[in-house]
């Protein structure tokens, strides 16, 4: 990006990070940080040790760390790496209550194994007022929490977790714990008090003896100590690498070539075989008769299999496997579904919205009386906006290497639920989950696709049928057209404003809602009538997560209608927001912050601005675009984004995950959609699911408000939501024309 | 935006608790097996006669087919906007690097190559070994008949 870069406007995110925010939010907390129990009863040691610390020289101090004889401190980190920097962040925040020099710290993948369950994202999802419990409780809430996410395979990599969840309440006080112990292990040996031992960059010291010593070396004595459950947790004013930029610990391997991912697998000693595959083109159908009369004949062809709901052929190489594949014909069963194409899906969208009507569907959100202040407003607005059904298209394929044999499987796999997928295959295989291994290395991409455990159930039953080790990848056609999707929606927006222009009344009624909870409100804005409604209505594609899940829509859909609003009231729509954010504080710094870096109020000739601000995953974003309509077409100049996840653990990364929020929502903004024709997916692939290029990429500018220090928000996905709404109303701002249907571009062809 | 219903906690919950069983069902063996050979095994199949990728009798359609891989950054319809790349119509007979409005490297500007049938050749070859610094990072066209009839498309549009 070379030519942009004079447009570029700078990162300034260090400005923020005010000794003032960190003094008052540590006033409302009070003294030590006490949060959570990282540790659980009785030390693990013994029995992970040989799995995790098998290496020369390692010891195991607690299930997250492990301290070898060069002193290198190595973080195990139980959450997938799929380019959003958990790996790094995480062993940041351990090794910052640790005391460890950064550049003796590195980060290991947790295995799939019951002790590396994610207890913590476990409680954020299902009772996040248990992570706010007094200290006594702590014990109690952490038992039960890891027995349930024992249960579930909570191994999960997901909602934007990893931080504000295993991160804040596992692996500081992992670190901190390990601290505790070291200095404990070094006092007795050295015959002096604890208190009057320090720790940094790795070494600990007695001033007034003069002896000191590398962590490594009371490595050993340090995981026989009690371990402290809820050790006192830094101050932001103590941070040392939280706040930091601290390089990437995963970064070198991706640039030297080294890391590896899914698709990377060996099988040790063995010659592996390649699955190419294809699943029924319409949902629930399966395969009635295949003839591979001519894919038997081609070279290097091993099997081929008809599993019923997909066909697959195994061959000595990918390509000869997919060649082959591409000749068989097959005849499939009636669909079940009578949804055949897009106009039919959002007819059943259509149909359960009228039969809701004025009030019916399932009460989601609501307060006061939306339909009376509805039918008395001064002002009245209605709307109805779509979204379509989308595809994550990952970089990394679809892809998962199996090998059974003997009452055992091994899988190779990318993924983002190693448990699910160890059960998944357990499941497939007919073997109990102790008889399966799964190794997961990094993700090319996951999106929530990779949260689904399909394709490793594909890959087992593939490997047991053979017997041999193989390795299965998709086609980029067949993970455009086939397996999970983002639903398509409808909403429908009914508002009033008062003879002020106030919003008054406020209806939204829509037929998809998934996760996560709460992803229909925005509770920040101040409206007196409210109700929010879900006509439940049947998808054909099955449903997967996709980058900010629901947010994705009712982003574009409350932030488009709010603009409604505000053009409606004859009011600029950042002083519309602002006016309904006043119990709102945070969220009003951040749209007055994001104001600010956009100069809004100013725009060139031909250019519109457009605002929103979503809430999601306990972050606040507000986002301003820029927009050129000089061509007739949009063309997008810049993305200015303010946002306050609590506190930043690493800014450089929690940057590039705003930034690439954008991007992917853009692409969703923009080109996203997945359509049906027959009951089956037209797309097929990049050329007619496009993805936004580098050379249509607006500069990104992002500046970060560090609002509350102890209760995080998440970087992975709250950058994507406000993007595509921030655009349309920017068009309209420029053009006159709402656009309520996603995507746009083919709006203007 | 923690607040919601009771129910959706719940259901969250559920979702945990019984994602074990919904991982799946019994196994499933496949309806239908053809082993045709096991790995390793020495191949009996015959290779199959690869088809020639280039048609001897049009070559101008025959690139223009070839040509599909170039659209990923290039258009060659006349008047078309530029993307990753610059608009390769009327490419040939242009002097490198100056076509109006596209951001070319400072190297293709200094190339000092003026587009021929030759220069194209050796360009698509290995573009970066020609013009070292090109932005244009593609490891290049090894089929010199498939070369061949891209340019010879690239010479039958006329900017």
């Amino acid at each position: 990006m070379d030519n942009t870069d004079t447009l570029k406007p700078q990162r300034s995110r260090a400005a923020k990070w005010t000794r003032r925010g960190f003094i008052g939010a540590g006033v409302l907390t009070g003294g030590a940080l006490l949060i959570g129990v990282g540790v659980r009863p009785g030390n693990p040691v013994g029995r992970l040790g040989p799995i995790v610390a098998g290496g020369e020289g390692e010891q195991l101090i607690n299930s997250w760390l492990k301290i070898d004889a060069d002193n290198i401190a190595t973080a195990i980190v139980p959450h997938c790496e799929m380019g959003q920097g958990a790996h790094s962040a995480l062993a940041q925040m351990l090794a910052d209550e640790l005391d460890a020099d950064w550049s003796l710290v590195r980060v290991m993948q947790a295995p799939a194994d019951g002790n590396y369950i994610v207890t913590d994202t476990a409680r954020l999802f299902v009772a996040p007022g248990t992570l706010g419990a007094p200290d006594w409780l702590e014990p109690t809430w952490n038992g039960l929490f890891t027995n349930i996410g024992r249960l579930a395979d909570a191994m999960i990599t997901g909602g934007s977790s990893s931080v504000r969840s295993t991160g804040q309440h596992t692996m500081r006080i992992a670190g901190a714990a390990a601290r505790h112990m070291l200095v404990a292990a070094a006092a007795e040996s050295w015959g002096v008090p604890a208190g009057e031992i320090t720790t940094a960059n790795s070494m600990l010291r007695h001033a007034a003896s003069g002896k000191s010593a590398p962590y490594a070396q009371f490595a050993a004595a340090a995981a026989g100590q009690a371990m402290p459950q809820t050790p006192p947790l830094k101050q932001p004013r103590a941070y040392r690498l939280m706040g930091t930029d601290a390089p990437r610990l995963d970064i070198p391997a991706k640039v030297d070539g080294s890391a590896s991912f899914g698709i990377d697998a060996t099988v040790p000693d063995q010659q592996l075989s390649y699955a190419a595959v294809r699943r029924v083109p319409v949902p629930g159908t399966r395969v009635t008769a295949m003839d591979a009369e001519q894919a038997r004949a081609m070279p290097g062809v091993l099997q081929i299999l008809n599993m019923g709901d997909f066909l697959a052929v195994v061959a000595d190489g990918y390509w000869q496997a997919q060649q082959a594949l591409d000749t068989i014909t097959a005849e499939y069963s009636p669909a079940e579904s009578t949804i055949r194409s897009s106009a039919d899906q959002y007819a059943r969208f259509t149909a359960a919205l009228d039969a809701a009507g004025d009030s019916g569907g399932d009460e989601a959100a609501s307060h006061g009386d939306a339909v009376g202040a509805f039918a008395s407003a001064a002002t009245k607005l209605e709307a109805e906006y779509r979204t379509p059904y989308l595809a994550h298209a990952p970089l990394e394929p679809m892809n998962a290497t199996a090998w059974v044999r003997e009452g055992k499987c091994d899988i190779w796999t990318s993924t983002q639920v190693p448990l699910m997928a160890r059960t998944a295959a357990a499941r497939a295989t007919g073997l109990s989950t102790d008889d399966v291994t799964l190794h997961h290395p990094l993700l090319g991409g996951g999106f929530g696709r990779r949260l689904e455990t399909d394709y490793v159930t594909m890959a087992a039953r593939i490997g047991a049928a053979t017997g041999y080790p193989v390795k299965m990848i998709w086609s980029r056609e067949e993970d455009t057209q086939k397996g999970v999707f983002r639903p398509a929606d409808i909403s429908r927006f009914k508002g009033g404003l008062d003879p002020d222009g106030r919003l008054v009344a406020y209806d939204n009624a829509f037929t998809q809602r998934h996760d996560p909870p709460g992803a229909f409100d925005c509770p920040f804005y101040d409206i007196p009538d409210k109700s929010i409604r879900v006509a439940e209505a049947e998808i054909l594609l099955p449903f997967a997560s996709l980058r900010s899940v629901d947010h994705g829509q009712q982003g574009f859909f409350i932030e488009s209608f709010i603009d409604e609003a505000a053009h409606a009231a004859g009011k600029d729509p950042v002083e519309f927001r602002l006016a309904l954010l006043g119990r709102s504080p945070r969220h009003k710094a951040v749209l007055e912050k994001v104001a600010a870096m956009a100069d809004w109020g100013t725009t060139a000739e031909g250019h519109g601005k457009g605002v929103a601000l979503v809430e999601s995953f306990g972050t606040i974003v507000a986002e301003v675009v820029e927009v050129d309509m000089t061509s007739g077409s949009p063309r997008l100049v810049t993305v200015w984004c303010a946002a306050d996840p609590g506190f930043a653990v690493n800014p450089d990364g929690f940057c590039s995950q705003m930034e690439g929020g954008i991007v992917y929502g853009l692409t969703a903004a923009l080109y996203g959609e997945i359509s049906l024709r027959d009951g089956a997916v037209e797309q097929s692939n990049f050329h007619d699911y496009k993805m936004l290029r580098m050379d249509e990429c607006p500069a990104i500018a992002v500046e970060i408000i560090n609002g509350d220090h102890v209760t995080l928000g998440g970087a992975g996905e709250p950058g994507l939501p406000p993007v595509a709404p921030a655009l349309a109303n920017a068009i309209f701002a420029v053009s006159g024309r709402r656009l309520r249907e996603m995507p746009f571009a083919k709006q203007f062809s | 935006m923690r607040p919601v219903t009771r129910a959706q906690p719940l259901a969250l919950a559920l979702t945990f608790a019984f994602a074990l069983a919904a991982c799946g069902s019994d196994p499933e063996p496949p309806t239908e097996q053809i082993t045709v050979s096991e790995p390793g095994a020495a191949q009996t199949a015959p290779a199959a006669a690869t088809a020639p990728e280039v048609a001897a009798t049009d070559p101008v359609a025959a690139g223009k087919a070839a040509f599909a891989v170039c659209t990923a950054c290039h258009s060659a319809e006349p008047g078309a906007a530029a993307g990753i790349g610059p608009n390769l119509a009327g490419v040939v007979g242009r002097k490198a690097g100056t076509l109006e409005g596209f951001a070319y490297s400072e190297a293709m500007k200094a190339s000092a190559i003026t587009w021929n049938e030759a220069e194209l050749d050796t360009y698509l070859t290995l573009p970066a070994a020609r013009v070292p610094g090109t932005k244009m990072t593609f490891a290049g066209v090894s089929d010199p008949a498939k070369r061949a009839a891209i340019i010879a498309y690239l010479a039958s549009i006329t900017g």
